[in-house]
């Protein structure tokens, strides 16, 4: 699975801080970590960069100085996401671009315009599709719009879009469609891959809690065919269960999610955690912040 | 060709739960059916109870058409009680306003005794809602629990912050925990596994929160919807307790109620009757004539002894 390391945001104090310092050294040694811990392509998310957007330009050639991975750019900022295309030397990812007419407008040319791979997420003028079927839609009218610029279905990586798990009952049915989604891509859309933010879906769980519900939807996610994951490069966990590593584990949420029978009393707490976390991840059990504890 | 209706069969069962003891006692909950799903295989077979609600205080802000039916005993906790029995109620849900630390702030050890003496005057079986702060009813609701040790009440509300301390005084002194959560299933569920930890769960009333018609009942009646349909379809063990839609202090608060009676009664008639069609199990109202609207409105034989 191709992993694009999403430490380099904004969000994070040492980056926005960096950022604002002009500080280059920080955000080259993150790039570096990712990349020696096995990321496929490095995210820059500044933001929107408002003050300046070339900024993201900047970022690209100090991260492209100690790095030799392809770089996914990630900003709302159509002027940002230039600086930042143009200034690659490697094919870039666009991240991301949407069926909203804006990004239609906005992005979508910048993606033919310099022949990157581009992002598309499901959402569109009318929100956020719910279904698996409704997403599908979504992403069609978007590639055909897309195909119609010129930019083959090859360039196009379609993304479901998870949400937080713990959000009344509808993260559990949104990451059930984005299942389904994974797994019906292929067919509908030939040649188009799929790429999921993956950490979205442990948003707003305990803290400590986070990395567990990040590595189980993403055994599940890989299980429907998923080609590649935004997701926290520096989780040595989560990069073995990308790389193909950790098959005990998979084995055992695959088990949980076909409802077979298990008796605790032969796991680890490890192995149980995986379980129950399988349990809520597949709709079966409702989540709680306690679901560990039930 | 004849249509044959289809039947659905539900293997999970809400666990049935007492309030109140001996004669004084009611059953809510044991149901394997969704709400009023009479037509389907399973069986109600406790319908849904009305519990009349009163403060601890004589009310400063109810309409004129509320006090009414009580005007005469509404300075009295237990003769308003009282009445409340007489009006055909199946519970009375006291609500400890007067210990309310933006309010009169009164003690727990001057409001305890007043919710055992209700207690012991009535033949129907007593709910105690706190001030709805939280550290206030933890040194309240734990003195009531302990005043009223073995009477099996229905106490609350017990909340994420409180839960420990309530719930322990609630287990220790052999009453109910009345757990209330702010209109979210996952808190909800997350609520009911703690207190799992130490509390039966026989012994947990889910309160989802209940809101007037018009000011949110719409969340209301789909968390109740839901959790039913956890419980009896699903069957997710912490969402099998029945449910409690505390809803008079919402609706007789709003404008509209306290505009006139018959807007009033029909807040209070139409929102229950909602949260019963989701799945409520037990609803406290404030208006006596608003229970026999409601049961008429759902007609048949439901209640009938």
């Amino acid at each position: 699975m191709i992993v694009i390391g999403e430490n380099i945001h904004i969000i994070a104090k040492v980056v926005s801080d960096a950022i604002k310092a002009r500080d280059a050294k920080v955000i080259q040694d993150l790039a570096k970590v990712q990349a020696e811990g096995g990321a496929d392509y490095i995210d820059l998310n500044l933001g929107f960069c408002r003050k300046d957007p070339s900024i993201m330009g900047w970022a690209v050639n100090a991260v492209q100085e100690v790095v030799d991975l392809p770089l996914s750019i990630d900003t709302m900022n159509p002027v940002a996401m230039e600086e930042g295309l143009k200034a690659c030397k490697k094919r870039p990812l666009l991240n991301s671009a949407s069926g909203k007419t804006d990004s239609k407008q906005e992005m979508l040319p910048l993606a033919k315009k310099y022949d990157c791979d581009v992002v598309i997420s499901v959402i569109n003028d009318r929100g956020m599709p719910a279904e698996g079927d409704s997403k599908l839609d979504s992403i069609m009218d978007t590639v055909a719009y897309a195909n119609d610029l010129g930019i083959p279905n090859e360039r196009i990586w379609a993304d479901p879009i998870a949400l937080p798990a713990s959000t009344a009952g509808e993260g559990q049915k949104n990451a059930l469609a984005t299942y389904e989604f994974v797994e019906m891509l292929p067919q509908a859309l030939p040649d188009i891959k799929s790429a999921v933010g993956l950490s979205n879906i442990s948003n707003g769980a305990p803290p400590e809690l986070r990395p567990l519900l990040n590595h189980v939807y993403l055994i599940m996610l890989a299980r429907k065919g998923l080609y590649s994951s935004i997701h926290d490069a520096l989780d040595r966990d989560i990069m073995d269960i990308s790389k193909g590593r950790k098959q005990n584990l998979v084995d055992l949420v695959y088990r949980a999610w076909d409802k077979e029978e298990m008796d605790f009393s032969s796991l680890s707490q490890e192995e149980i955690n995986y379980v129950k976390t399988a349990k809520v991840l597949s709709g079966e059990v409702l989540y709680s912040d306690a679901w560990l504890e039930g | 060709m004849e249509y044959k209706a289809p039947v659905e069969a539900y293997s999970g069962v809400v666990r049935e739960e007492a309030i109140g003891t001996g004669s004084k006692a009611i059953k809510i909950g044991g149901e394997n059916i969704l709400s009023l799903h009479l037509f389907d295989e399973g069986s109600l077979p406790n319908p849904p109870k009305f519990a009349l609600e009163i403060l601890d205080m004589e009310p400063v802000d109810w309409a004129e058409h509320l006090v009414e039916p009580v005007k005469d005993v509404i300075s009295d906790p237990v003769k308003w009680a009282k009445k409340c029995e007489e009006f055909g109620a199946d519970a009375v849900s006291i609500y400890l306003l007067s210990t309310d630390p933006a309010g009169k702030d009164r003690s727990a050890d001057e409001a305890a005794p007043v919710v055992k003496k209700v207690a012991e005057s009535l033949n129907i079986p007593v709910l105690v809602y706190g001030c709805g702060d939280d550290k206030k009813d933890a040194v309240v609701l734990p003195k009531v629990a302990e005043m009223c040790d073995g009477m099996n009440l229905l106490i609350g509300p017990v909340l994420k912050e409180n839960y420990e301390v309530v719930g322990k005084a609630i287990l220790d002194h052999g009453h109910k925990a009345w757990a209330e959560s702010p209109l979210d299933i996952n808190l909800l569920k997350e609520l009911n596994v703690k207190l799992c930890h130490f509390l039966p769960p026989e012994r947990i009333v889910i309160d989802p929160e209940s809101a007037a018609l018009g000011y949110g009942f719409e969340y209301s009646f789909s968390l109740m919807e839901r959790v039913k349909q956890l419980a009896v379809i699903t069957k997710d063990s912490m969402t099998q307790m029945p449910m409690i839609a505390n809803l008079g202090k919402e609706i007789w608060k709003t404008k509209q109620a306290k505009e006139s009676k018959k807007q009033g009664l029909l807040f209070e008639t139409m929102t229950a009757l909602g949260l019963l069609l989701a799945g409520a199990n037990i609803l406290v109202l404030r208006h006596p004539e608003s229970i026999n609207l409601v049961k008429e409105t759902v007609g048949g034989n439901l209640w009938q002894k």
